[in-house]
């Protein structure tokens, strides 16, 4: 570690803030998932990082090359297992034979849009850590209490793979998901089967990029200017190999 | 507002493009430390943007590579395609860049 480098600079209120409520909420039951198994699906995300078999299919040409068994942490089912490893190590190769395959394993539409979430956020959270020099965050203990079970009734099929609520269609208890905007992006709404997870998304990308209602406003920036913004965003997602 | 040519071929990596972005060179080469193996490369490239930005700018990078992180593996494991108005407006920078190439753009089929 280098001089500099032994002396985190201060983080802005709304990240910390953020943060803190990302890891709170990881404890807490939520839709499909209690809070153990929240915590026990992130904890396997992060064994991805020395699983042999998620590092041999990274390395083949074909993500159906790797064979064997992850290195696991937890008593997780081998399909939330094998989600857990792929979303964190090898996002941009996952398809939709590969989600068919997970959801034909016995991963309900919602337990999957959960998990995915979670696996992601937290990918996210590490992924600032390792930039600005610190530790993971450690996990919190999970909150007892049982998932809500709870479906909106606005979820329909698409745009993507899973269900989601568009806009028009979130009210009652999802009337408060998205701002009044002409357009919201199929991003935000891509977890929507997980209404708090679009909350805790919204807050993040505010606090960690910017507002969904400053996207079109190329003036809206912070100490890095909305260019530098874009760059670096644009950079990570070439080397996430993301077309969206 | 003030308008400048940027090149958005340092986003694939051509490091040695002038960006046309104020420390453009040092935010792609932090970028790639981050999200690269070499944990010496990483404290490199951070002592490196650190040097040339304020401690807030820096935060912000950080925050912008978390915040993608995230994005990314949201609409990679959702399969969900490019919106129609960004794929009207990007479709210059995307066939500049070939982001065709990528497995991903399959769940796009109307803008590759």
């Amino acid at each position: 570690m280098t001089a500099a480098a032994d002396t985190l600079p201060p983080l802005r209120a709304d990240l910390v803030w953020t943060q803190r409520e990302l890891l709170d909420r990881l404890a807490r039951p939520g839709n499909w998932f209690s809070g153990a198994e929240r915590l026990a699906i992130a904890a396997e995300s992060r064994r991805a990082d020395t699983c042999a078999v998620c590092r041999e299919r990274a390395a083949a040409l074909s993500p159906e090359h790797a064979r064997g068994d992850h290195d696991r942490a937890t008593a997780l089912p081998d399909a939330l297992v094998e989600l857990a490893h792929r979303v964190r190590s090898d996002p941009p190769r996952l398809s939709r034979a590969w989600f068919d395959r997970i959801r034909g394993a016995g991963i309900d539409e919602g337990a999957y849009v959960e998990a995915v979430g979670i696996v992601a956020l937290l990918a996210g959270l590490d992924f600032f850590c390792l930039a600005i020099g610190r530790a993971p965050y450690p996990l919190p203990e999970a909150v007892a209490g049982e998932p809500s079970r709870h479906r909106p009734a606005g979820a329909r099929p698409g745009p993507g793979w899973v269900a989601t609520v568009a806009p028009v269609d979130a009210s009652g208890p999802e009337a408060d998901l998205y701002p009044k905007l002409p357009l919201i992006p199929n991003i935000t709404r891509a977890l929507s089967l997980v209404p708090d997870h679009v909350r805790v998304l919204r807050s993040l990308t505010k606090s960690h990029y910017v507002a969904l209602e400053d996207l079109t406003n190329p003036a809206v920036g912070r100490d890095l200017d909305r260019m530098q913004i874009e760059l670096v965003a644009a950079r990570v997602s070439a080397l996430n190999e993301c077309f969206y | 507002m003030h308008q400048r040519e940027v090149d958005v071929s340092a986003v694939n990596g051509r490091s040695e493009a002038d960006t046309g972005v104020v420390n453009g060179a040092e935010l792609v080469a932090f970028v790639d430390a981050v999200m690269g193996a070499d944990p010496a490369e990483r404290d490199r490239a951070r002592d490196t943007l650190r040097s040339v930005s304020s401690p807030e700018a820096f935060v912000d990078a950080c925050a912008v590579v978390g915040a993608f992180n995230v994005v990314d593996r949201i609409a990679d494991a959702t399969g969900i395609p490019i919106d129609d108005t960004m794929a009207v407006m990007s479709g210059d920078v995307r066939r500049e860049l070939d982001l065709g190439r990528f497995a991903s753009a399959a769940n796009s089929p109307d803008a590759t």
